[in-house]
């Protein structure tokens, strides 16, 4: 853990970002806007039906038809490994025996306009014979349910550590199991009271505004594609699988993203959009509509059942919890999700005994996969909120209750496990303090509620490598995988950058992802770019200076701890020299470039319960007041209190950001409607009957305080702050309800009929 | 592909442009498709969540809810417009660089030109009357008070004139 440290330049302070011109000017390319001569544009048939074996499909008046150069179906498919996924590679490019959702891909069209190609897959037949449908996870599980999968589809489960472990299919439309177990089970037995809770969680869709987009072409042998992707590498790699082709004849780049919130991982318009460009010899854009975009990809709706012992004076001993996740048609990052719920459902808590199960249930409905929070938004829903029922059973204050429980700072999190990175008592007093905890009034409906929000940063076992390239004239290349998604991360690391080489910000520029070129990164997920990637980068911007001033030391027949580097000068006593014209002296005129590589991983470790041990622990703290109208049930946000915990803030404004959108976010899930299905049919999956807050939505009570608890394993001790603020939402609000009214709603979202129903059951 | 082309004559940023459109061709696609002002971003395609709000004289409209015929004879602003004549960027612009008050970038232009319009009717906002104007549009990512402030602090900055 490193300490603050003080009086830097470049970091801590507010810069303007760096694609702040570009992104307010329009001149900033996304994927959307790549474009090339004789591009045809791609669509796609999709299943009307929920659950139906496909018999035949009929793809023959299309060829020839005006404008169309290439068309998919099941019969064009050879030579490829044509399914995909992260662990259980179960998602066909395009549907081969059965569609398993209403909007799962059937065929695919290439046409010189999109209007052509809509046209032409108007001319595909396809035969259905139709099967029972599993619309929730209750039919799916039924001991007469119909299959989604008949037989066990290829995949694998990975490697766990310590009481961790992983399995599949233990039952009917179980596509994976993730559990964990630590301490005697005997503990239950020595409890005073037990508590045993149900809790249900929302459906939210991602609604990000840059829709699912790819732009491919052959280029000689070389596929090449611009994705709107959040993790090119890992998805070039699974494209190489696909297609059977050379990791490195395969070019992955990446223009600024139209955010994604955890929905643009892995393959999504690729695979089409490469296929058909193989087929037509054209470069060929695939780009959704926002309707489609709702039938790809999903939050994981939840039914949490926790169970939970603790000792008369509030102790916390023993919980068990069973999560079951609704991972809709394909098991797409189910696995993933479901380690991350269940691991997280304990809660930053003291724990004698943990037994946690974690089941993913395949539903026809649009395949779930990672949504900002991954996991840790259902788990500290339900967590967060039976403290408050433990607390108000004991008739202790909610906050009291967290305050003796909660992790000390640095404490293991489990057996094995890294310690916690946030001062977690005084993270819970800023929030409560703000929002006026202890000097509420009640009644009137009205009432306070506070949640920690918990989650692990960094993800599990995570690579990232960097490369600092500077220029004979002192221009800075920062090379990284991390993606620009909306996160400011060009900025900080850029920053990071400035302020190790003591040069100004506007030296350093951050190419283009293109995989070709950029090192190695696994993804920007899992809020690792600052405590992981940023790690990388720190190294090799340190390699590339100790180079640099070997170098000028050499030349200046010094020792090394004689100089300094400033601003592509070296001060050596009261004299400066410039560099530019030392490095021509001896490379020649034209120059040279300083390079460092960085490199960054946790270590594998088999003690960590996820066989490494988590890089940091990511915190949002939060604080609700709310007005419940016990005749409409509304319930009427007052004040939201955010903070997160940056460690040391690299640009506190853009943290402020991360905080107050992922908690706007996290709202969604508690007074919106979220994903509506009557059955297997989504019925408000477009952009207009689809509710996400607005900004007539958010109360004048809203505020977030950005923490700089200076703990963080990053740069300057810095922290992660993407995710944090959305975690305590829900359970902050349903608490304050609570607090307001006396009744205690276990299902989201908060709907007024939810509220009445709740009153209704405790006047009964 | 129905109907006849129809004939368009409009000001796109002050620039004189003529076209033959389809009678289905959306605003959104000429300006982008044909004219490469491809700041204007295309999302939910049903003028609900505002990322390709652009003005149509003076008055914010969804470019992908607008026919391009719609606009024969009006001035049409877009993102790649606002910059005064001498390059100084508009004061919406300004005040969104220095609040920091986008993240991904995609309903920025459609939000800066959403704040536009509301400055040009109103010079002094209040908070509130900000906060409902702006809550036409969607941004998935700020949760909205930066933007809301970024538009308080444009009220504040000198436009420049001469454009």
């Amino acid at each position: 853990m490193n300490e603050m440290s003080a009086n830097l330049d470049v970091v801590g302070h507010d810069t303007v970002r760096k694609d702040a011109v570009p992104k307010t000017t329009g001149a900033a390319t996304y994927t959307v806007d790549v474009s090339f001569p004789g591009m045809l544009h791609a669509k796609v048939l999709r299943s009307p039906h929920a659950h139906a074996r496909v018999t035949s499909i009929d793809a023959s008046k299309v060829r020839g038809m005006p404008g169309v150069h290439a068309v998919v179906t099941r019969d064009d498919l050879d030579g490829l490994n044509p399914t995909y996924g992260y662990f259980i590679k179960d998602q066909p490019i395009v549907a081969m025996d059965k569609v398993r959702y209403i909007g799962d891909t059937v065929a695919a069209v290439a046409a010189e306009t999109e209007l052509q190609a809509v046209a032409a897959l108007e001319q595909i037949t396809v035969g259905y014979k139709i099967l029972p449908t599993v619309a929730t996870v209750e039919e799916a599980m039924a001991e007469t349910a119909p299959e989604l999968f008949e037989e066990e589809p290829m995949g694998v489960v990975p490697a766990y550590g310590q009481g961790a472990s992983g399995a599949r299919r233990l039952g009917r439309n179980n596509c994976y199991r993730f559990s964990y177990e630590t301490g005697d089970e005997a503990a239950f037995d020595r409890c005073d009271h037990i508590f045993e809770d149900r809790f249900v969680f929302s459906r939210d869709q991602h609604f990000h505004l840059e829709p699912f987009v790819t732009v491919a072409r052959m280029d000689g042998d070389v596929i090449e594609i611009w994705s709107s992707t959040q993790n090119p590498f890992p998805l070039r790699k699974e494209l190489a699988r696909v297609f059977q082709y050379p990791e490195n004849r395969i070019r992955v780049r990446v223009p600024y993203l139209g955010a994604g919130y955890g929905a643009k991982n892995n393959c999504k318009t690729e695979p089409i959009a490469i296929l058909l460009a193989r087929l037509s010899g054209k470069p060929v854009r695939f780009c959704m509509t926002t309707e489609e975009n709702f039938l790809t990809q999903s939050q994981h709706a939840a039914i949490l059942d926790v169970k939970t012992g603790v000792m008369a004076d509030g102790t916390f001993v023993a919980r068990s919890g069973h999560i079951l996740l609704d991972s809709g048609a394909y098991s797409d990052a189910s696995p993933l999700v479901a380690e991350k719920a269940g691991y997280r459902l304990p809660g930053p808590y003291n724990w004698q005994h943990l037994n946690i199960d974690c089941d993913c249930i395949l539903t026809n409905t649009t395949p779930a996969g990672p949504y900002r929070g991954f996991g840790g938004t259902q788990a500290s829903w339900a967590s967060e909120s039976q403290v408050d029922i433990i607390a108000r059973a004991l008739g202790r204050d909610p906050l009291d209750l967290r305050m003796q429980n909660v992790k000390n700072l640095g404490e293991a999190y489990v057996p094995g496990e890294s310690g916690i990175d946030s001062d977690l008592r005084a993270g819970l007093k800023v929030v409560a303090d703000r929002v006026g905890y202890e000097a509420r009034s009640r009644g009137d409906g009205r009432g306070m509620g506070v949640s920690i929000g918990f989650k692990d940063a960094g993800g599990v076992n995570k690579p990232s490598q960097a490369r600092i390239r500077i220029t004979t004239t002192g221009g800075v290349y920062l090379e990284c995988g991390a993606i620009e998604i909306g996160q400011g991360i060009h900025t900080a690391m850029s920053q990071i950058v400035a302020e190790l080489l003591n040069t100004q910000l506007d030296r350093v520029v951050y190419p283009e992802l293109n995989t070709d070129y950029t090192p190695f990164e696994q993804g920007t997920n899992a809020s690792s770019a600052i405590i992981g990637t940023a790690q990388a980068v720190q190294q090799a911007a340190l390699v590339a200076k100790q180079k640099v001033l070997e170098f000028a030391a050499r030349e200046l027949d010094c020792g090394i701890d004689e100089i300094e580097l400033d601003d592509w000068s070296i001060r050596k006593g009261n004299d400066a020299h410039p560099l530019a014209p030392m490095i021509m002296g001896y490379y020649g005129g034209t120059g040279y470039e300083f390079t460092g590589a960085g490199f960054f991983k946790p270590e594998l470790d088999h003690a960590a319960p996820l066989e490494s041990q988590c890089v940091s622990w990511e915190f949002g703290w939060g604080a609700a007041e709310v007005e419940v109208d016990r005749e409409t049930g509304l319930i009427r946000l007052l004040q939201l209190v955010v903070s997160g915990d940056a460690g040391r803030a690299i640009n506190p404004l853009v943290c402020r950001g991360q905080d107050e959108g992922s908690a706007v976010m996290g709202l969604t899930g508690v007074l919106f409607p979220c994903m509506v299905y009557d059955g297997a049919i989504l019925m408000n999956g477009n952009g207009l009957d689809y509710r996400v807050p607005l900004a007539t939505d958010i109360p004048d009570g809203f505020v977030s305080i950005l923490q700089e608890q200076g703990h963080g394993p990053g740069p300057f001790g810095s922290k992660s702050i993407g995710e944090g603020c959305m975690l305590p939402v829900a359970s902050a609000i349903a608490n304050a309800v609570e607090d307001a009214i006396g009744v205690r709603i276990r299902e989201l979202p908060l709907t007024p009929e939810r509220v009445l129903a709740a009153i209704d059951e405790a006047c009964g | 592909m129905s109907g006849e082309m129809a004939f368009v004559s409009c000001t796109v940023n002050s620039v004189t442009q003529e076209f033959h459109v389809r009678p289905e061709e959306m605003l959104i696609d000429v300006l982008r498709d044909r004219l490469a002002l491809t700041g204007t971003k295309l999302s939910c395609d049903l003028g609900a969540c505002g990322a390709c709000t652009v003005l149509l004289d003076g008055k914010p409209v969804s470019s992908c809810a607008t026919f391009a015929w719609q606009t024969d004879g009006m001035n049409v602003r877009t993102v790649e417009g606002l910059a005064a004549a001498n390059g100084a960027l508009d004061p919406v612009q300004q005040a969104f660089i220095e609040n920091s008050a986008f993240q991904c970038g995609y309903c920025t232009p459609g939000m800066i030109m959403l704040a536009r319009a509301l400055l040009d009717r109103d010079p002094s906002p209040d908070r509130e009357t900000i906060r409902v104007w702006m809550g036409a549009n969607i941004c998935r990512c700020t949760g909205y008070e930066m933007i809301i402030e970024a538009v308080e602090k444009a009220a504040l900055i000198p436009l420049e004139t001469g454009k």
